[in-house]
Parts: C-alpha cells; sequence; structure tokens
C-alpha cells in the first residue's frame, strides 16, 4: 500500500513535457508550506518542506549529501528522508543525522548549525525525498522561497494558509521571464495563497557578477498585522513597524560605564575645536583600535554590545562599532546615528520589502553643518568623509530617536575621488628596459591596495607583492627600491615609488628597437564572456587613472615610428591615449575612466567594444632606430 | 564551595607522588614587554615563547596513566594583518576529559594589562568534521600588543602524539617538555639539529627540547610548507610496558589486515559483480579492477561524519554509502571476488606529513590506497578524479606501508611506476588573416595521466560556470582577446577501462592581442601561445625542498604559415636549451629546449619540456629554477613580420 503510494505522488511530477536530460540532478519539486496560526497574541509558524529530486546520471552523487541550516530563531523537525529505486522499486530510509555547528571563515561565533545526513543508495535513476517542518519562532522572520535553485526545478511551489485575522505582504523579484501561477483560496477559517512555478532553470554563480539575489525568481513573504478584538497590530506593515522593533532592540543596549567611552572621546579630540575634526578624530580611532570580530549570535547579532564593553575589549562587529561611535561622537557633541543597512549584495529597499531581510550591516551616521556623512568603521582603510564601497547605492535607515527616523540613500562616490595617477620614466640599458615609476593612490583606490597588501601578501616580498598584483610588464619585471608613503594617513594620497627592470621587453631587430609603453594593462581580462551570460557585471566603484609615461631616446637613435592617438568614449567608460614627442622624449598621456556600478545584460556588447578597443591600443609599439 | 571539594579531591588522587608539573607552572604575575630588534618589530606578528608541555602522570586508580597538555605561548602583534592572526583562539577539545584551565591576557604598548573575561569563553560542538572547540576572542589587543595564553587540558589517555613546532611567524624561543616520570616512552623531533636533553621536573623524570629563533615556515612554490615545519613526535606506554616500533606496525598490519583481506567474498556483492562485467569472461586483471574502481565510484558515495555503521559492509552495501575506511571493505570484497591480488596501503598526504616508518604515530596514517602488485598499480577508493592507475599526486613521494593478504607488511616509497605517465602533446597550426590583424590558432591537444584524471573530474564535476573557465583555460591561458571559434573533445568519460586513455581536445581560437602593429611591421608574439607559464620569483634564500604536483612533460609542434608579402626576423629568441642533469646517473632531470625551422612560408616551432622526477634537492634549486623560468622566457618570446620591399 505504502510503495503505491510513492508511485502515485511521482506521477504528476514524472508527466511534464520539458525533460532536462542534459542535466545530471534536477529537482522534481521543492514544495514549501507555511502555516501561520495565532494564538491570542502569539503566533504559531511552521513551515513544511517537501522535496524531490532526480539523479538523471551517476556523475554527480555529491548532491546526495544534505543539509537543513537552521539558528536560534528556528528549529527543524519531523525529518523524513528516503531515497527510491524506480527499477527495483525499493525505498531506503535515511537512518543517521548528525547535527554540526556551521563554521564561516568570516564569522567568529556563530549560532548557525545545521541537521546533516547523505541519501543512501543514490546512482542513476534514484529519486530522493525529503520531508521537514521548520519552526519559525519569530514572527519577523518568514524568509524567501526561491522558484529557482542551483539546478532546474520542475516544479516549484510555496503555500501560506493564515487565519482570516492577520495580514501578509508578499512580493515577487526577478519573475517577468517566469509564468507564475498564483491562486488565493478561501476556506471557512482563514486563506490559502499559493504560488507555483513549473519547469525552472537552474541558477549558478558567475564571475564579477551582483549576488545570486539580484537574478534568481524568488519571493519574500512577511506579516503585516492581525487584528484582535478589534484591535489591530502592526509587526511588519511598513518600514516604520521595522523600525519600532529596531528600537525595542537598541534599547537592550548596554550603556553601563559609558564615562570610560566618554574619557577617550575626550581625550582623542581635547585639541581639536570643529565638529568636522572632532568627528574624524573619533572615526580615525574607532577604525584604528576596534578590530573586526564577527558574532552571529540570536537577537544577540541584532543587538550592539555595549559601548564600554567594546572599548575594553578592542573588538566588535559592525554594530558594536556603530554603536560606540554613536556613543562618542554624540557625547563630544557631533550629531550621531545609528543606522541600519544593507550591503549591495542586498537587492531590497525598505519600501518594498519592510522585515529585517533588507540589511545586513550597521554604521553611524553624522550630521555635521548639514552635511551627512556616513561611518563605518568596519572597512579600517576607508576615509573619513566617504561610506564604504560596499555600502554605495543602498538606502540607509537613520535612527532619530524612539518615533522618528528617515530613509537616505549612500551615495555613489565620483570616479574623481578614486584615482590613480602614475607618473612613469623609461629608459633603455643594453636592451633591458628599465622604468622608474611613481603611483599615487587615493579614495577606494587605495583602499583597495591597502587592505590587499594588509591581508593578501601572504608570504610574499613586497617586490613579490608587486609584480603579481600590479603586474606591470611582464611576470619577469623586477622590482627594486620600493618604497611607501601614507599607507596609514588616511587623508593623503599613498605613493608608491619603485625602480623596474624588464628583460625580454623591447625588441631589438636590425637597427631598430619596438617598445610598448602600456606596461600596466589595466582592465585588458574585463571582457565579459558572452556565452551563456546571464548575469550584470558588477564593480565596486568608479574610478579614474592617469598615466604619464615618458620614454627617454638614447644617444645614437632618433624616433621612428609613434603610434596615432586613440581613444574610446562612452559616458560610463572611456579611455585616451595621445603621444607627444618632444626632443629626445616620446611621451604617452592615458586616461581610463569607470563611470559606472554596474554593466547591464544590454550594455555588454558595448562594454566589450570598449575592452577591445583598449587591447587594441595597448598593442601599439614606439619604434626608434640607429641613426 | 564545589570549586573547594573538587581541588581537594584532584589532591587526594595526586598525592601518592609529586604533584604534576601544570599545577606549579604559571604565567610572570606581572607581564611586561619584551626588547625586541627592529627587523622583528618590522614583522606583522612574532612568537616571544611557545612552549608545550606534555605529561604523562602513572595513575594508580586505573591501568592507564593520566595525560595532560599544556601550552604557553607569549606573541607580538605589530599590525593589522598580526591582530588579525592572533586575536581568536580556537581550543580542540577532541580527546580532551576535562579543562583544567584557560586564561589570556594582552598587555598593551602603553603596559595596560586585559584580563579575559572567562565569560566570553565559547563552547561549540561539533564543527563541521573537526570535533568540538573552546573558543575566545583576545581582549584588549591592540598594535604593537603582547598576547599571552595559557591552558592545561587532561586528555584521554593516547599512547602517540604529535606537536608541530613551527608557525608561518618566527618564534623567538619554543620549548617542548616531555614528562614521563617512571613510564616507559619515546620521542622524536624532525627537522632540527638541536637535542632533547634529558632532565627532572618536580621529581619526575623529563625531556626537554628548547629552540631559538625558528624562523617563519613560508609557503614556496613546489613545496610542502606544512610538512616541513619543525615538529616533535612521541609515544608513552602504561606502566611496565615497553613496545617497539615493529610490534606497533605488526599490530596494524594484523587488526587492518584482518578486517580488509576477507577469505572469500560477500555473497552480497554478486548481483554487483555481474553487473559490472557486463557478462564478460576474457576481461584483463587491469580492465576488471578498473570496471570495479568505475562500478564502485559510480554507485557509493564516502561521508564523513561519526556514524560508526559506515565501516560495517552489510550497512555499507545496503546504504552505498562509506567511511574512508569502510569502502576499502567493498574494493576487498569486489577485488576478492574477481580473483585480483591485492595490497592495502596505509600512507599519508605529503603535503601535511612525511610518513616515517621509524616512528609511528597513528595521526599520519590517514590516507589509504590499494596496491595492484601484479599490475604496478594503485586505486585511490576515496578520490573521485582517479581511477585504477599511479598514486595520486598528493601522496606520491610519501613511504607508505604496504600490507599483503597474508598481513605480512613491508615499507615503500609511493613512486610513479611510468615515467612518462602525465604528458601533454599540442599540435598548433597558426594563420594570420589578411590585413594581419588576427591570428588563428588551430590546436590538436592529448593529455595523459594526472593532466587528463584532472580534466575529466572538472569536466564531469563542476558547475557550468566551472566548465566555462575550465575550456578557457583548455583552449590556452593568458590570451585576452581570445574568441573560441571551435571546441571538441574527446575521452572525456569519467569511467574508463583502457588504461591512460588521453584526453583529447581539439580547438580553434583567435586573437587579435597576439599581433603588435609596429609601424608596417607586425610583432607576434609567439610565446604565448603556450599559455601563461609560471615565473619563480627569488629574492629571499629558498626554504623548502623542490616538490612539484607530479613528474610531467610537454611536447609542442607549433607550424606557422607566414603570410605573402612578409618575412619573418628575430627568430634566436625561439632558440632555448636549459637542462639540469641527475648527478648520480648524469641523465637530464628536467629540461626546456625550443628550436626552429624554417621552410618556405611555414616556420615550425619545436619545444619540449619535462620534469622526469617530482622531487629535488633545495641544493638544486638554481638549476631547478632555470628550467622552469626558461619556459617562461620563452612566453616573452615575440618575432617580427616585415613586409618584403
Amino acid at each position: 500500500m505504502k510503495k503505491a503510494l510513492i508511485i502515485l505522488l511521482l506521477i504528476p511530477f514524472l508527466s511534464f513535457s520539458q525533460d532536462f536530460s542534459d542535466e545530471d540532478y534536477i529537482y522534481l519539486k521543492r514544495h514549501e508550506h507555511l502555516k501561520i496560526e495565532l494564538n491570542n497574541d502569539s503566533f504559531n509558524i511552521t513551515k513544511n518542506v517537501s522535496e524531490q529530486a532526480e539523479f538523471l546520471t551517476s556523475k554527480k552523487l555529491y548532491f546526495a549529501n544534505e543539509a537543513m541550516h537552521f539558528d536560534s530563531f528556528t528549529s527543524i523537525e519531523d525529518i523524513d528522508a528516503y531515497t527510491y529505486i524506480p527499477s527495483t522499486n525499493k525505498k531506503i530510509k535515511v537512518d543517521y543525522i548528525e547535527t554540526k555547528r556551521d563554521f564561516d571563515n568570516g564569522v567568529f561565533y556563530s549560532d548557525q548549525e545545521s541537521k546533516n545526513f547523505i541519501f543512501p543508495a543514490v546512482t542513476k535513476g534514484a529519486i530522493t525525498n525529503l520531508n521537514y517542518v521548520e519552526v519559525i519562532k519569530d514572527p519577523h522572520f518568514l524568509g524567501l522561497f526561491r522558484f529557482a535553485t542551483y539546478v532546474p526545478t520542475k516544479s516549484a511551489q510555496l503555500s501560506i494558509e493564515l487565519p482570516k485575522n492577520v495580514t501578509i505582504g508578499y512580493i515577487d523579484f526577478n519573475t517577468k521571464d517566469i509564468a507564475i501561477d498564483f491562486k488565493k483560496e478561501e476556506s471557512k477559517n482563514g486563506l490559502t495563497y499559493t504560488w507555483t512555478v513549473n519547469n525552472i532553470e537552474g541558477f549558478q554563480g558567475e564571475e564579477d557578477s551582483e549576488d545570486m539575489l539580484h537574478y534568481i525568481p524568488h519571493i519574500i513573504v512577511y506579516i503585516k498585522s492581525y487584528e484582535q478584538n478589534g484591535k489591530t497590530t502592526n509587526i511588519l506593515n511598513d518600514v516604520s513597524d521595522l523600525y519600532k522593533w529596531y528600537t525595542t532592540l537598541v534599547d537592550q543596549i548596554d550603556k553601563n560605564a559609558l564615562e570610560n567611552v566618554y574619557a577617550i572621546a575626550d581625550d582623542i579630540t581635547k585639541t581639536l575645536t570643529t565638529k568636522h575634526d572632532k568627528a574624524e578624530a573619533v572615526f580615525n580611532w574607532v577604525q584604528n583600535n576596534i578590530t573586526y570580530v564577527a558574532f552571529e549570535d540570536g537577537l544577540g547579532g541584532f543587538v550592539p554590545r555595549g559601548a564600554a564593553s567594546v572599548c575594553d575589549k578592542r573588538y566588535g562587529d559592525c554594530k558594536d562599532m556603530a554603536n560606540l561611535l554613536y556613543e562618542m561622537l554624540n557625547h563630544v557633541g557631533v550629531e550621531a546615528h545609528r543606522t541600519w543597512i544593507g550591503t549591495r549584495n542586498r537587492a531590497y529597499s525598505y519600501f518594498d520589502v519592510p522585515t529585517p531581510m533588507v540589511d545586513n550591516h550597521m554604521i553611524t551616521t553624522a550630521i555635521i553643518e548639514k552635511d551627512t556623512i556616513f561611518l563605518d568603521a568596519t572597512d579600517s582603510y576607508v576615509p573619513f568623509g566617504m561610506p564604504s564601497a560596499f555600502t554605495q547605492t543602498k538606502e540607509a535607515l537613520m535612527g532619530i530617536d524612539a518615533n522618528n527616523y528617515k530613509v537616505i540613500k549612500v551615495p555613489i562616490q565620483d570616479s574623481n575621488k578614486n584615482v590613480s595617477t602614475i607618473n612613469s620614466t623609461f629608459t633603455l640599458e643594453n636592451g633591458s628596459i628599465k622604468v622608474s615609476e611613481s603611483r599615487a593612490l587615493v579614495g577606494y583606490e587605495k583602499v583597495e591596495f591597502v587592505s590587499d597588501y594588509t591581508y593578501k601578501k601572504g608570504d610574499k616580498t613586497d617586490e613579490e607583492f608587486l609584480n603579481t598584483t600590479l603586474a606591470l610588464g611582464n611576470n619577469k619585471t623586477k622590482y627594486t627600491a620600493f618604497t611607501k608613503t601614507n599607507l596609514d594617513n588616511k587623508n593623503s594620497a599613498l605613493v608608491l615609488d619603485y625602480e623596474l627592470s624588464i628583460d625580454n621587453y623591447a625588441k631589438t631587430i636590425g637597427d631598430k628597437i619596438y617598445m610598448n609603453l602600456n606596461i600596466d594593462r589595466s582592465l585588458a581580462n574585463s571582457n565579459i564572456n558572452l556565452e551563456g551570460r546571464k548575469y550584470s557585471k558588477k564593480i565596486d566603484y568608479k574610478f579614474n587613472k592617469h598615466f604619464t609615461s615618458t620614454f627617454q631616446i638614447p644617444e645614437g637613435y632618433k624616433m621612428n615610428y609613434v603610434p596615432k592617438d586613440l581613444k574610446f568614449e562612452h559616458p560610463n567608460y572611456s579611455y585616451a591615449i595621445t603621444y607627444t614627442v618632444k626632443d629626445n622624449l616620446i611621451i604617452q598621456n592615458k586616461t581610463i575612466t569607470i563611470n559606472t556600478l554596474s554593466i547591464k545584460n544590454d550594455e555588454f556588447e558595448s562594454w566589450n567594444s570598449f575592452i577591445k578597443s583598449l587591447i587594441k591600443a595597448y598593442k601599439k609599439s614606439i619604434i626608434i632606430e640607429k641613426i | 564551595m564545589i570549586k573547594k571539594t573538587l581541588i581537594a579531591l584532584l589532591l587526594i588522587t595526586s598525592s601518592t607522588s609529586f604533584a604534576q608539573h601544570f599545577r606549579t607552572y604559571d604565567w610572570a604575575e606581572q607581564p611586561e614587554l619584551h626588547e625586541l630588534s627592529a627587523d622583528e618589530l618590522k614583522a606583522s606578528s612574532i612568537g616571544i615563547l611557545n612552549k608545550h608541555i606534555v605529561e604523562y602522570a602513572a595513575n594508580i586508580m586505573s591501568p592507564s596513566p593520566k595525560c595532560y597538555e599544556t601550552e604557553h605561548t607569549i606573541i607580538r602583534v605589530n599590525d593589522d594583518k598580526g591582530i588579525a592572526r592572533h586575536n581568536t583562539v580556537y581550543i580542540p577539545m577532541y580527546e580532551v576529559k576535562k579543562v583544567i584551565d584557560i586564561k589570556a591576557r594582552t598587555i598593551n604598548a602603553n603596559g595596560k594589562v586585559t584580563l579575559l573575561n572567562q565569560d566570553n569563553i565559547k563552547e561549540v560542538k561539533n564543527v563541521e568534521e573537526y570535533g568540538d572547540f573552546k573558543i575566545f576572542a583576545i581582549e584588549g589587543v591592540e598594535k604593537n600588543s603582547e598576547i599571552e595564553v595559557l591552558y592545561t587540558v587532561e586528555k584521554e589517555f593516547d599512547m602517540y602524539g604529535s606537536q608541530t613546532i613551527q608557525n608561518e611567524y618566527k618564534i623567538k624561543e619554543a620549548q617542548f617538555i616531555f614528562i614521563t616520570g617512571k613510564l616507559n616512552s619515546n620521542i622524536k623531533a624532525y627537522r632540527t639539529n638541536v637535542n632533547f636533553t634529558d632532565t627532572t621536573i618536580d621529581g619526575h623524570i623529563a625531556k626537554s627540547l628548547t629552540l631559538k629563533d625558528i624562523p617563519a615556515m613560508i609557503d614556496e612554490e613546489y613545496s610542502t610548507p606544512n610538512a616541513n615545519k619543525v615538529s616533535v613526535v612521541y609515544q608513552c606506554f602504561p606502566s611496565g610496558q615497553d613496545l617497539t616500533q615493529d610490534m606497533f606496525w605488526n599490530n596494524v598490519s594484523n587488526n587492518v589486515g584482518y578486517k580488509l583481506f576477507p577469505e572469500k567474498a560477500s555473497s552480497k556483492v554478486d548481483e554487483d559483480i555481474a553487473s559490472l562485467l557486463e557478462g564478460k569472461t576474457d576481461l584483463s586483471t587491469y580492465e576488471k579492477a578498473a570496471r570495479v574502481d568505475n562500478f564502485i565510484k559510480s554507485n557509493f558515495n564516502i561521508v564523513k561524519n561519526n556514524n560508526e555503521e559506515l565501516s560495517d559492509l552489510d550497512y555499507i552495501l545496503k546504504n552505498r554509502s562509506a567511511s574512508d575506511f569502510g569502502i576499502l571493505k567493498v574494493y576487498a570484497n569486489y577485488l576478492k571476488a574477481l580473483d585480483i591480488e591485492f595490497e592495502m596501503v596505509v600512507t599519508s598526504n605529503r603535503f601535511t606529513n612525511k610518513f616515517d616508518p621509524d616512528f609511528f604515530v597513528p595521526g599520519m596514517l590517514r590516507d589509504f590506497l590499494i596496491y595492484l602488485p601484479t599490475e604496478h598499480k594503485y586505486i585511490a577508493p576515496d578520490r573521485i578524479e582517479y581511477r585504477v592507475g599511479e598514486a595520486p599526486f598528493n601522496i606520491l613521494g610519501n613511504y607508505g606501508l604496504f600490507i599483503k593478504s597474508d598481513l605480512s607488511h613491508y615499507f615503500s616509497k609511493i613512486t610513479q611506476e611510468d615515467p612518462n605517465y602525465s604528458v601533454v602533446n599540442r599540435n598548433l597550426e597558426i594563420a594570420f588573416d589578411d590585413a594581419i590583424e588576427s591570428a588563428t590558432l588551430k590546436g590538436y591537444q592529448e593529455y595523459t595521466g594526472h593532466w587528463s584524471a584532472t580534466n575529466r573530474a572538472v569536466l564531469n564535476l563542476t558547475t557550468e560556470q566551472g566548465i566555462k573557465e575550465f575550456k578557457d583555460y583548455l583552449t590556452g591561458s593568458g590570451l585576452e582577446d581570445k574568441v573560441i571559434v571551435s571546441y571538441e573533445d574527446e575521452n572525456t568519460e569519467i569511467n574508463q577501462t583502457q588504461y591512460n586513455l588521453p584526453f583529447i581536445v581539439r580547438s580553434t581560437i583567435t586573437s587579435e592581442s597576439l599581433l603588435e602593429d609596429a609601424g608596417d611591421s607586425y610583432l607576434f608574439q609567439v610565446g604565448k601561445v603556450i599559455g601563461t607559464q609560471s615565473e619563480l620569483y627569488q629574492e629571499t634564500e629558498r626554504v623548502n625542498p623542490i616538490e612539484m604536483q607530479y613528474p610531467n612533460e610537454y611536447n609542442y609542434n607549433i607550424t606557422i604559415t607566414i603570410p605573402e608579402g612578409y618575412t619573418v626576423e628575430g627568430l634566436k629568441a625561439l632558440n632555448i636549451d636549459k637542462s639540469f642533469k641527475s648527478r648520480t646517473t648524469n641523465q637530464k632531470l628536467c629540461k626546456f629546449e625550443s628550436g626552429y625551422t624554417l621552410k618556405g612560408n611555414k616556420l615550425v616551432i619545436t619545444i619540449q619540456e619535462f620534469y622526469k622526477v617530482n622531487e629535488y634537492d633545495i641544493n638544486d634549486y638554481e638549476a631547478f629554477r632555470t628550467v622552469i623560468n626558461a619556459a617562461s622566457d620563452f612566453n616573452k618570446a615575440s618575432i617580427l613580420l616585415k613586409a618584403i620591399e
């Protein structure tokens, strides 16, 4: 009898017309059913998850590994999992499930755990079945449902069953190219909403693209409010409810021993008179003295730790640093506000999705003479006055007081704030090229270099690090006499000076020497491979690069050929190269500007023609010949 | 109150002899900053003290001794990188019976001391496959602070242990103290000339090793830095016992062998055997073994968790899931059923451990292979990408304990049987368009050995994006503007029954960036067609001996059609000949040799590059580097296409 039931269950999902026969593994179904119950003023929320997948080949048996994640807001119960082998009509149950602590290198301590098991006896043709219940303990976290996942899904469905006195909100994303079958059914006791999508392809990450949630079709549902005895109580009706909830969390911050914090703030600002200078000093102090250590720990993951404790321990996560800045700045007379924000990975607006899903980060906003300054001390190298690069374009939810807040957009930083200025002098000695170069970096150009230099250099020497990161000339280029100025000084340009010697670079053939001045080939690898490309290209920040390369014609030689001036013009990306000859000098001026944070799919061709044109320009050599 | 009782109890149990050392060992009451040299202050972090105390104490209450481990470290952190490296502490709780004490403090540049708040020590359970940990973040740390951590744990009695002494940062003083009292013990240190000194500590017989100024172990190309660190291994036996290394190894062969050499194959494998043979009766031993390997890797999963049943044959056969040990039983039964002779090999990954036949430590015995003595070939049961052939590259060169079916054993270095196992043959035909703007490269490539195993694995196991990137690599890396016009591959199926069948790629690509304008002539960057070549950039003295991934060879044949109306110049750069001979046999061990012939409008370039062995002495580093860099030199070669006037 049981067997018959299994077969019956399989039929609807096997009979779809579209086949994914090229695939190794597909989901036959991924269904979630949310059940919301209200007892007096407390919610009982459960999510029944039912998944069925098929191994079309025996290549990727590793898909048999299953993990159900949970944390202090959820629990996983009633797991029923088994493998069904159609050819032998056998059913093999999962009999061993292990709870593990998830470990993410970037997070020091997290309450994330998972229930893990492996489906037994999978091979070509095997069908795996998984059913479980996820208990959602807090009505603010209903989560999201992905219509698509990393492999194709034949039937994806979300349904929600709720009493009539509960109102929910829902919004779907990236669904314009798929057909969603939506149903709203009413029964005696309540309502059921159902969204179904059939035969949806798999979505996998791509190089240099935005986060998956910018593309993958999904839906977010949340509880707006409920009505009880004629009274309406809001949960997350709009952003003001979200803010109200956040203020209840902020109220739990430990305010003990703040005098110690104030003493430090007073000390570092005692000689300063303007608000701007005071704010800058406080920001620099927190940036330099508090080390970022990430915690994710239940509601504690939402409540900043007390400022005094963070000061003592000298470490904290984003919210701890944000709260410390808030206390210190207000104490020295600078208006400052705790501010919630999503990084660029989060795709939502507070106004569309008034839930904690919008943000994943916390900063401090200072208001100084009508200027709004976003302060993110988790970015150890960003200069005062600039937001962290990964918060550009995002909405910041700035808390003013218990009832008032403001949502403001973090502005995109202009390309002329993030500039590299490179001056190089080329000389030729016995066929080998010597270059004396000075590279001045400001804004995010500097932030990026300093972070890489600090955390990605590994065991490399400075010279080897430059060889691999700047990649000037070729990988045989030798770097000597390296000096760096203002690595720690946040307000001044970082200046890198070094000498280069590049063997096998200039070509001497007959009486002529061929020499390419484009030793820096920025963006040459940025062509987008269009084959099967789905997602737009993400750019971290706008920038300018200015190169001045001066070649000294050695004695006994004269100029034979200098390439024509070249350029590519587009409002979002451009370059211009010019050559001038003056006495025994050949001077190349080159400017590259990137003026956008994203290359959308319809711009790919244009972007690729920009890159192609730039590579073509990089190919042009100068020629000198013997007199 | 409870605490007091506990201490009293502890005192009673140890009152029969002298107290254990950890009870009196402590850090300085008042910490002080240490004097460091200017160079030491430039490093991100410096180990000032790194002390390990392992103490075995005979226990009259039970047959096995008690075992305590104390770790005491003082580290100076000078910058953000140093802080990030040391400000979180993870203490493994593997085999820990009881935490005796954990404490930590920081002294900053001004002398301010911050003591770790014990409440902030967190416990995490079953972290992935690493077990339980106590974790905490160091409090009060700033640039130029010293971090001091001292903890003692009581561990389950285990006869063996090991401790890595060297680290990724310099350590000014390291000490390993091994207190065993009257118990019999053995201890050995690797990669140091300093000897242990005999001493007594608190009345107990002990050995102590003190090392000064241990340099940072650095990550170098072609090396196994983690396995090359200074380290200590030890054994300590229960009262009255003394075991030789031979006794240990015999014990392993008997115990492991007993489980892995069935007298008769289980009848439960009959059906699988029939299915994998597909009715064929005249198969060679090699093909039978290959079919077993293919079948198991297409039907079984290897699982890392604590489920003990994963090494039970019946459970494994039913669930088609096994531990990395359990899967050996499956192989053993299938091979037995097919009457194939095999040996079990216990060994370890050479990138993490150098297997020592002269000292038994189970921690070294983490990898298993199956050896087919009649075929001189290996099966790597837990490596999805490998099929019957040479040993996996991460094992190659390590010693192994080979256990035979009669449960006798021998040690042997795991070497490559076939010196030409991994070869890349590449033929390229290059032509230019009429405008000499673009080059077309038509290629035929054959990959064998480890190359083909990797290629097949990637194409079969990775994601679409991964495949896209891999095809880019297979058609020539380092060409910025490459366009793949056509791509075909052959013999991509991961399950093969023919020995070392080549993986074949036929492709046509075009690239404009290979041609540089130079007035009315063109520079053709011919060197780039062999793909990006690694350059060994060496400014500091080489630390590690050379260990390549595996012996390998490349043979290139590049034919360039010179366009009408042009001649070629600058061909001299194409002649490179660098090699390095074995001191003993005078045979070339590694070589890069390139040359050309010019016939009419065809320029033919041939290249042979090989590395016959994967290990080279550190004294031969410069010679080795010259060969590696010769390929990188060729990669920079360009020729001039000059208009005939």
